[in-house]
């Protein structure tokens, strides 16, 4: 991609505009040029000044009453829970390795159940979202489905009809996100000749956070950053 | 001027510590340019303070992750805003009342209370004065499909459609509107 096809892309990015495919392109072109990180930016700050050309309108002075209260409360739940952290930190110590070790297995296999219960209920509860990932030109074929929640912060998501990886690869899939420059790894997985595979994510950004989502094939085990712009399957989050 | 540009960080890394002080000056100093985004975005007084209230929550939750050398700290927060007003416009499918609503604005905007000190209004309308010389150079056309994008969400073949213009020439209007909009930024800076 050279710098002038960037800078167009940035140019519409700035308004929402890029597709799934160039987004993630430009955000692993920006990972590593300067000029066009710059470009990027100044596209972006540049769309602000829309909005800094609107007359200012004071809001309601309840909304601010009720906001810097909600704060205060936060920050005070902020310094809370840094002593209960400290506290139960504190309290493991004391319970031993010898119990926790006792123990581990049978609390593995109840988080691997209370897991599976959970995705299930992910994939039918009522603010579930779903994006659908378009297979690309190397993989028309390959489409994938996110199931999205974002109260909880975590989607699954599953594929199908991607080629079979080689053996001293993985796929990766990418996440592109509003708030920072480069794509950001949200797991890697392995396809075998069913062409079906399936991960969950957790922690996630929240759903605006999100721009786009798209799979590569990378060294075995994964990377830090994509080390290529071929896609398998991308597609854009709805904002 | 550090309206739009990169600029030193005045309030966030006080309220990423945790100051309630430093966001309620975070807060006074801004939050009349969000709110009239987000009535210029969702035309509806109640949802744009639920968002209002939203984008300083994240604000307040996220403010570690602003980062000065990428852009000063309105913008941050209008990226936010402007993220938050465009999802909602989209969920609620609220386009088809904006006309309703419209009328609705004037009456509410009349019983607000403005909370910007004497030096935070110098300041925001030498801002004011500044974007609008800066905004005043882009051709009337070009300004048009940019704000339908940027305020509405519009895609390019939408607004091709609402400008009964070539998909073509829109798309080269955008890109020309841009760019000029980059290089006021740059002067302007």
């Amino acid at each position: 991609m050279t710098h002038e096809e960037t800078e167009s892309i940035a140019a519409l990015d700035a308004l929402g505009l890029a597709g799934a495919g160039d987004a993630v392109v430009m955000a692993m072109h920006v990972a590593s040029c300067i000029p066009c990180r710059r470009a990027r930016d100044e596209y972006r700050r540049a769309t602000t000044l829309l909005a800094l050309d609107l007359e200012p309108v004071p809001p309601p002075r309840e909304l601010r009453e009720r906001l810097v209260e909600s704060v205060r409360r936060a920050a005070t739940r902020r310094r809370t829970s840094w002593w209960l952290s400290a506290a139960a930190v504190f309290a493991l110590a004391l319970f031993g390795w010898r119990e926790f070790n006792t123990r581990s297995e049978l609390t593995r296999l109840q988080q691997e159940n209370a897991k599976l219960v959970s995705e299930m209920a992910a994939l039918g509860a009522a603010d579930t979202r779903t994006i659908a990932l378009a297979g690309q030109e190397i993989a028309p074929r390959a489409s994938a489905k996110v199931f999205l929640e974002p109260n909880r912060r975590r989607a699954v998501v599953f594929f199908h009809d991607l080629p079979e990886n080689p053996g001293d690869k993985s796929y990766q899939l990418w996440i592109i996100r509003a708030d920072q420059p480069e794509p950001m790894s949200a797991g890697v997985f392995d396809v075998t000749r069913s062409g079906a595979a399936s991960i969950s994510i957790e922690n996630l950004p929240i759903a605006t956070e999100i721009k786009a989502l798209a799979v590569t094939l990378e060294p075995k085990g994964g990377v830090k950053q994509p080390t290529n712009t071929e896609f398998y399957v991308a597609g854009n989050a709805p904002m | 001027m550090n309206t739009a540009g990169a600029s030193a960080a005045t309030y966030l890394p006080a309220v990423a510590r945790g100051s309630v002080s430093a966001f309620e000056a975070f807060y006074d100093r801004y939050a009349s340019t969000v709110y009239a985004l987000l009535l210029r975005i969702l035309a509806n007084a109640d949802d744009a303070q639920e968002v209002l209230q939203e984008t300083f929550v994240k604000a307040w939750t996220n403010a570690k992750m602003f980062d000065s050398v990428r852009g000063s700290e309105i913008a941050w927060l209008i990226s936010i805003a402007r993220s938050r007003g465009i999802d909602r416009l989209r969920s609620r499918k609220i386009r088809n009342t904006r006309e309703d609503e419209a009328g609705r604005e004037v009456s509410i905007r009349s019983s607000f209370v403005d909370h910007t000190t004497g030096a935070d209004r110098a300041i925001q309308s030498e801002e004011q004065r500044a974007v609008r010389s800066a905004l005043a150079e882009l051709p009337d056309a070009q300004r048009r499909a940019l704000e339908l994008a940027y305020f509405e969400g519009l895609s390019q073949t939408e607004i091709a459609e609402r400008l009964a213009e070539p998909l073509g020439t829109i798309k080269t209007r955008m890109q020309l509107g841009m760019k000029k909009l980059r290089d006021r930024l740059q002067a302007f800076q």
